[in-house]
């Protein structure tokens, strides 16, 4: 009973929320709204049994991923009304994506059991070893059979890491904050860097 | 709980139900009167290391302070700036007040005695904490007001940057726990340092990064020296600027049920949780959550100590201590303690673990789907 | 097969990652200055990774015994055929760059190692034998190549050349991953063979989408006809050297996955892609040849070019033979060698302040002010246009005749068609360079790497290179039959 209630809570909340991040007409608000969805989606990932699913889900996108787009978007002064200048331009076109997207749906929800779904069947699927919590399964599958798409994916973060670095970083030769020396700091002492005197009257310091 | 419910006569789910109101309401409380309290301590630790007095008048030594304070800023008037974002504006503090409580749903104060013993406690935790930033960058933002607004943007950048270096420590620690259930990592503790002391800071790998824990604990919760967020000499009060009475307290409640709750995860993954610290029998005669709360305790009189005396760092300064010294450190320590558990606690180095699941005959005779995956090494502990 | 028999298939891909990585720290660590040596370890891991993948290419292991990781990735003949051909085409595309980003004080050390890891999508693409493989590959490669585009980054040409190719990329994969899943859900497999046997002989109407959108998808990284839009504003606004392995190696490894996908993964629907792959190999070949006539700039005509000859690819493809696929991959070993010793003519012509000559008209005349690049550049146009005595009237030959074989007459026919239609522009630039009156800029030629490449190239597609077209064909045989073992 409470799962049935939790599950129709998250999936209307997912679905109200992911509209609202269309529909609204702040880009903040659009970014919040897309927050509560992502929230949402965890929810429903901790019904049906994925709970590390559900807490990478929270940790990565709500938060690391969102806040970096509401720190974007909240930088950017977005004119929504601008950007929505050419939509009846562009109107039918849209349309049109959409309709064969939503023939695919269609297609799709028709026929979910038209292929011999191997991890859905019964009998071949990669069924959790019993006893042990599913972060247990997936690192096990992530390191042996998908080892190699594994270490490849690390990869290409690495390239998107390189790539970010090579066409933003500027050297920035003379500013102080970049070569702030932190150990000479410390190693400075007070005789390196005062000095006492005691001036007689009327001479003054010599330095 | 839910057992005692039951034999009230309640079905399952009533009792179920019934259980988790009664324990949220048994750790929020006493957590909020904590907070009031740790304040208090806070003011008195700051003084004393100043000498001077601290809170001294409202009731004996001053210990009803904090309760005046709240008396206080309850019976103010709530100002809502006329160009703010009134709805976010709002929800701002009620975020970062729920999220702070929230967190504590996993934290175990004894054997058994937690709100909710998920498989996951560690990365609810993490996942919690990704949260709080929200209050602070939604508040920033919505008072529509300059000081408000940089307070937010050092405030998001802040989080995630000691986020990614927090994350790699706890794995360290999951690593050697071979769990994420918080009562897990602390009976994986038991006897840890050389059978006699219940700890992981014990143990001269994991010594450091409980080092970098403490110091990355202090810039998540924006405590000194890195409350950049709401530094009074640049910022006003930061992202608080704008807020007064309830909506205020809220914040003040969430920021040091937060700190709290640091304290408790220092204690939770380096130093025992509810465990004495020795391993000797008498010491266990004592309850599990006086442990615990002496340890929170002596870490937030470390945090006091760390207020009262460290300057605040230059935000570059913040920056690079999480990117280039943080991060690197705890990269290289992630490599080297599951290097040394690979070559202590597990038996088979990697090249001999020729993995069943790879074996094409096998692959083809299942069909692309291997059940479950035989390879996974076993915990030898 | 385990994990030891697993790794030493990979041992290329192994060995260019352990050296993308090292070079990455040294370009952290020595700066700059140093771009020279890193550029060339660069090239000797690619080298090095050539001589590795050398033995594969006799069918070495072939089969089952060619599969590594459970059957994600297979290091057949095939493959290996494409490898060899991307390595080369990354040594050159690396060893060509100093000088050219010297003169603009933008050589950064980072160039050689975004290569590298290029090369590494590129070689996971060919050895593809899964669909999860085939986006990392992909998108491996197509990372690395938005930053690569984007490298002269204050240039506003490069920068916007880097945005669209990214922008356009990211729809491509978006298409492709959509494929992918329809593909998964009808079949409930990754895996190619998978993919085979449960598609069966016929196939519903779900798969066909997945199948049209993959190789629509794929389509955009070969760029193919209609999905070529980017290739002429990035392939001009994209430096030189970048174009030039733009232009060689994607190619090689889009063309052969492509070709891998559509022969394991749909061998039972050939009559359904292959309609598609007709009318993007002709609309390719059309819209090439006359998409390139209007062209000033030399780098857009060669992208165009390159349009147009991805159109006498995929009639190789579309007989859907092992003649066919061993015709593409002869063809594929010409078009590299042209493609290289194009562009590095490009990149030899310079004034005297080093300012590169890209448009038609800086190059009139040039017969007499710089006769060697002059009479190279006729001989590497000659060829593209498939006149006889050189190496590129071979490749069309093949290509033909296998269509011809695979009762495509009427492909055949307008291919020949518009590829005399084709001939046209090339044979302008020739006249260009030859009759016209001189451009008043002077040339100043430089670089012995360069020379070296492009007197390389030339020497292959000249008539020469008919002495090579015996054990090529073998080769191209050898690795094409690895494609039909398996399926």
């Amino acid at each position: 009973m409470i799962q049935t209630f939790a599950f129709y809570l998250f999936a209307v909340l997912l679905i109200a929320s992911a509209v609202l991040v269309i529909t609204s007409r702040n880009p903040v608000h659009a970014v919040l709204w897309l927050i509560v969805a992502f929230f949402n989606g965890a929810g429903l990932m901790v019904l049906v049994g994925a709970e590390f699913i559900a807490a990478l889900l929270v940790i990565v996108y709500v938060g690391a991923v969102a806040v970096l787009f509401l720190f974007v978007v909240m930088m950017l002064d977005i004119d929504f009304a601008e950007l929505r200048a050419g939509f009846i331009r562009h109107f039918p076109l849209g349309v049109l994506i959409a309709l064969v997207l939503l023939a695919e749906i269609v297609l799709g929800v028709g026929a979910y059991r038209a292929g011999a779904l191997e991890l859905g069947a019964a009998g071949v699927a990669a069924e959790p070893i019993a006893g042990r919590s599913n972060i247990d399964n997936i690192g096990a599958l992530l390191y042996t059979r998908y080892l190699f798409l594994f270490e490849s994916a690390g990869l290409i973060l690495l390239v998107a890491m390189i790539g970010a670095i090579v066409l933003t970083h500027r050297e920035r030769p003379g500013s102080h904050k970049t070569h702030q020396n932190i150990d000479r700091q410390v190693r400075r002492r007070p005789q390196d860097a005062t000095v006492m005197t005691r001036p007689d009257v009327g001479q003054g310091v010599e330095l | 709980m839910t057992r005692t419910f039951m034999d009230w006569g309640l079905s399952y789910e009533w009792a179920w139900g019934l259980a988790t109101i009664a324990g949220i309401l048994l750790i929020a409380l006493p957590l909020m009167l904590a907070v009031a309290m740790i304040i208090y301590v806070d003011r008195k630790v700051w003084a004393a290391m100043a000498l001077r007095r601290g809170p001294n008048v409202v009731g004996p030594f001053g210990l009803l302070q904090s309760f005046a304070d709240g008396l206080k800023v309850f019976l103010q008037e709530t100002i809502i700036p006329s160009a703010a974002n009134k709805g976010l504006f709002l929800i701002a503090p009620i975020i970062t007040f729920t999220v702070a409580l929230a967190a504590w749903a996993v934290v175990p104060f004894n054997s058994g005695a937690v709100l909710a013993d998920i498989n996951i406690g560690l990365l609810y935790i993490l996942a919690i904490s990704s949260l709080g930033v929200y209050g602070v960058v939604i508040s920033g933002w919505a008072s529509n007001s300059k000081y408000p607004f940089f307070s937010a943007m050092r405030a998001a950048a802040q989080m995630i940057s000691y986020e990614v270096s927090i994350g790699f420590i706890l794995v360290c620690v999951v690593l050697y726990a071979g769990t994420f259930n918080m009562n897990g990592i602390i009976e994986a503790q038991r006897g840890h340092g050389l059978g006699i002391v219940n700890a992981y800071a014990f143990n001269l790998l994991l010594f450091p990064i409980w080092v970098m824990f403490l110091i990355s604990s202090l810039a998540e919760t924006a405590r000194a020296p890195f409350d950049l967020t709401e530094a009074e000499s640049e910022l006003v009060a930061g992202y608080q600027t704008e807020y007064s009475s309830m909506s205020f307290a809220l914040f003040w409640l969430g920021e040091y049920a937060n700190v709290l709750l640091m304290c408790a995860l220092n204690a939770i993954l380096f130093f025992g949780g509810w465990l004495p610290p020795l391993d000797w029998a008498p010491l266990y005669l004592v309850p599990g959550w006086i442990w615990l709360f002496a340890k929170i305790f002596a870490f937030f009189f470390i945090f006091s100590w760390v207020k009262a005396t460290v300057p605040r760092y230059r935000y570059d300064q913040l920056m690079r201590l999480g990117w280039k010294v943080f991060l690197p450190l705890s990269l290289l320590f992630v490599v080297l303690v599951s290097g040394w558990l690979m070559v202590t606690r597990y038996e088979r180095s990697p090249h001999t673990a020729l993995c069943p699941s790879l074996d094409n005959a096998e692959l083809a005779a299942r069909g692309a789907a291997p059940q479950g995956s035989p390879c996974v090494r076993e915990n030898l502990t | 097969m385990n994990l030891t028999a697993s790794l030493s298939l990979i041992a290329p891909e192994l060995v260019l990652s352990a050296s993308s990585l090292i070079l990455l720290l040294m370009a952290a660590w020595m700066g700059d200055r140093h771009t020279q040596t890193i550029s060339w370890l660069a090239a000797l891991a690619l080298a090095a990774a050539t001589i590795l993948a050398v033995p594969a290419l006799s069918g070495g292991a072939s089969g089952l015994s060619s599969e590594a990781f459970g059957g994600q990735f297979r290091a057949d003949a095939y493959a290996a055929f494409a490898k060899i051909l991307i390595y080369i085409a990354a040594i050159a595309s690396i060893l060509v760059a100093p000088a050219f980003f010297e003169r603009l004080r933008a050589m950064r050390a980072e160039y050689p190692v975004l290569i590298v890891l290029a090369t590494i999508g590129m070689s996971i693409m060919v050895s593809a034998n899964d669909l999860m493989t085939l986006y990392i590959g992909l998108e491996l490669n197509s990372l690395a190549s938005y930053v690569l585009a984007a490298f002269l980054r204050n240039e506003t040409r490069s920068a916007e050349a880097g945005l669209k190719y990214f922008v356009l990329g990211a729809l491509a994969s978006g298409i492709l991953l959509f494929g992918m899943s329809l593909l998964y859900g009808f079949t409930g497999t990754t895996n190619f063979a998978g993919i085979e046997s449960a598609l069966g002989g016929g196939a519903q109407t779900g798969a066909l989408f997945g199948l049209i959108f993959v190789l629509a998808g794929l389509a955009f990284k070969i760029s193919a006809v209609p999905f070529h839009m980017w290739t002429p504003d990035v392939y001009e606004g994209a430096p030189t050297p970048v174009t030039l392995f733009f232009a060689s190696a994607p190619k090689v490894a889009a063309v052969t996955l492509t070709a891998r996908v559509a022969l394991e993964a749909f061998g039972g629907q050939v009559e359904a892609w292959r309609q598609i792959v007709v009318f993007a190999a002709l609309a390719s070949i059309v819209v090439g040849a006359l998409g390139a006539i209007g062209q000033t700039n030399l780098k857009r005509l060669l992208a165009y070019s390159s349009i147009n000859n991805v159109g006498f690819l995929l009639i190789g493809l579309a007989a859907a033979s092992l003649a066919g696929v061993a015709a593409m991959l002869a063809y594929l070993v010409v078009y590299v060698a042209m493609t290289l010793g194009s562009f590095v003519a490009l990149l030899l012509l310079q004034d005297r302040t080093g300012e590169p000559l890209e448009t038609l008209g800086d190059i009139a005349g040039l017969s007499s002010r710089s006769p060697g690049v002059a009479w190279s550049l006729l001989v590497l146009m000659f060829s593209l246009a498939g006149i006889p005595p050189l190496m590129g009237f071979w490749a069309k030959f093949v290509v033909f005749r296998a269509a011809v074989e695979a009762d495509l007459l009427l492909l055949a026919v307008i291919g020949i068609a518009a590829s005399v239609i084709g001939a046209f522009y090339y044979i302008k630039v020739v006249k260009v360079m030859f009759f016209d009156e001189p451009a008043d800029r002077e040339v100043a030629a430089a670089g012995g790497v360069n020379w070296a490449i492009l007197i390389a190239a030339v020497l292959f597609i000249s008539p020469l290179g008919y002495l090579l077209t015996g054990w090529l064909g073998t080769l191209a045989n050898t690795a094409a039959s690895a494609l039909f073992i398996a399926a």
